[in-house]
């Protein structure tokens, strides 16, 4: 640590070097007020002391330069001074002064406050340090969410979406936690739909994200069960995931004649909105994808009929937990009051947009916490 | 702190008291309360009765507790308020904890 002592008597001088040496502070001294500017700019000093008087100008205008060339850096300035009136007290902490100790001063209370000012300036640097760090790390973690987001919207580009029976929205967090949304029409005609929620966030859940759609299109194409592919994603997470991480998510085959069959694991329910405005339920009954081993797995399927102009809607926890201005949860009532507003007797696209503006008019400027998934499925019959 | 650990050893208990948010951020503190342990107890408390919010992140948590400590260890999940009772059975962790 360094210290810079300006007074214009060398005696004092003196005194503030073996004072400050016996803490291992290196000291250089100034007796006049050039001397002053030109040694603090070469020495850069951790710590300043200094008087009111100073040959070759004032104290006080010393003090207000040495702190505007200390520029970011905290220089602690210590006057040591005999004018000790309550004015020049004052004048000296208006110029930018960090603390006042009278002449004569005690060795003693000199060398306490010396050390009470080495530890800010540790304090200070420490934290300096420690933002650099932070900021470094803010940025790598923002880069690493930007490319999880990129992959999972590049996988997202090849399911249906926009149509009058397919409809998806995702509305990504500031804190990314990767929902992945896959709906797929078969060769024959059936209509394979997976909605899933990882664990986690930025990249290790875009990891997971990407062996599921190559299993999910595959079986599209292989017209695989939802039996068989439920117990292969499941394979798959437990394999390549660690033990902390898992995915929620319903896997649903709609048959051409509106029968769904379905597997749901750690989702809230989904709901069948019936065009006569009647409510019915897909429930999710088994612990999520990748947690269980092959051979604790249990993969017994439900069913339930989606009859033409009814609508199949799944959505993730971000929807129900979106919070309003005052920090309420939209809550599984309202969710269900919006689907019954907009989906009975109206186009699926135009539905979907009124639920996107009800959910944004919810929300208002409060933070969205989570990710926003929501699907809503027409049979295409 | 967030995390507090009691040990009983006369009666083979060990009290994981979580306090707060329990989410990512206690990723390691929390691994930290159990995997240090020298004996085997006979019951693992996990104490949510000052958990306000939990992430599915602190599922996970509990899962890799639940893996670490064997599938033969009794662990009790307690005091959850609904909110995040609903949370730990949508998710079925019924199936690997015992839910109070």
């Amino acid at each position: 640590m360094k210290l810079l002592c300006i007074d214009s008597e060398q005696i004092y001088c003196d005194i503030i070097a073996l004072c400050a040496e016996k803490e291992g502070v290196v000291v250089e001294s100034a007796t006049n007020f050039n001397d002053a500017i030109s040694v603090f700019k070469r020495f850069s000093p951790d710590i300043v002391t200094l008087d009111v008087l100073i040959k070759g100008g004032s104290g006080l205008e010393l003090v207000r330069e040495l702190k505007n060339l200390s520029g970011k850096r905290f220089v602690p300035m210590i006057f040591l001074a005999s004018q000790t009136s309550d004015a020049v007290m004052n004048r000296c902490f208006k110029c930018g002064a960090d603390d006042f100790i009278p002449k004569p001063f005690s060795e003693v209370l000199f060398e306490i406050r010396l050390k009470t000012h080495m530890r800010h300036v540790e304090l200070i640097k420490e934290m300096y340090r420690k933002n650099k760090a932070l900021t470094y790390y803010q940025a790598m973690i923002e880069r690493e969410h930007e490319m999880a987001h990129h992959v999972l919207d590049h996988i997202q580009t090849r399911s249906e979406n926009n149509t009058d029976h397919v409809m998806i929205t995702r509305l990504s967090a500031a804190s990314f936690n990767g929902d992945l949304a896959l709906v797929k029409t078969r060769s024959d005609g059936a209509r394979l739909a997976f909605v899933g929620d990882f664990t986690g966030h930025g990249l290790p859940a875009s990891i997971g994200a990407l062996p599921i759609m190559q299993a999910f299109f595959d079986a599209v194409d292989d017209l695989l069960s939802v039996h068989d592919l439920a117990v292969q994603m499941n394979r798959i997470l437990i394999s390549i995931l660690p033990d902390y991480m898992f995915c929620a998510g319903y896997l649903l085959l709609i048959s051409p004649n509106g029968e769904v069959t379905y597997w749901g694991g750690g989702m809230p329910n989904a709901y069948i909105q019936r065009n006569d405005g009647r409510f019915e339920y897909l429930h999710s009954l088994h612990m999520p994808l990748g947690i269980l081993g092959v051979s604790e797995f249990e993969v017994n399927l439900n069913s339930i009929m989606l009859h033409p102009n009814d609508t199949l809607i799944i959505v993730s926890d971000g929807v129900l937990e979106l919070k309003n201005s005052s920090n309420e949860m939209l809550g599984e009532d309202r969710v269900k009051e919006l689907i019954s507003e907009a989906y009975p007797n109206t186009p699926l696209v135009v539905a979907q947009l009124t639920v996107e503006k009800k959910l944004a008019e919810y929300r208002k400027e409060s933070l969205q916490m989570d990710d926003i998934t929501l699907v809503s499925l027409r049979n295409a019959c | 702190m967030s995390i507090t650990v009691s040990v009983n050893d006369a009666s083979l208990q060990v009290t994981i008291a979580i306090v707060g948010s329990f989410d990512f951020s206690l990723f390691n503190e929390f691994r930290a309360a159990y995997i240090n342990l020298k004996n085997d107890y006979r019951l693992y408390v996990v104490d949510m009765s000052m958990v306000e919010y939990l992430d599915s992140a602190a599922l996970g948590m509990l899962l890799s507790m639940r893996n670490a400590l064997g599938q033969q260890s009794k662990i009790e999940l307690q005091g959850a308020n609904e909110f995040i009772k609903n949370i730990l059975m949508i998710s079925r962790f019924d199936k690997r904890f015992d839910i109070h």
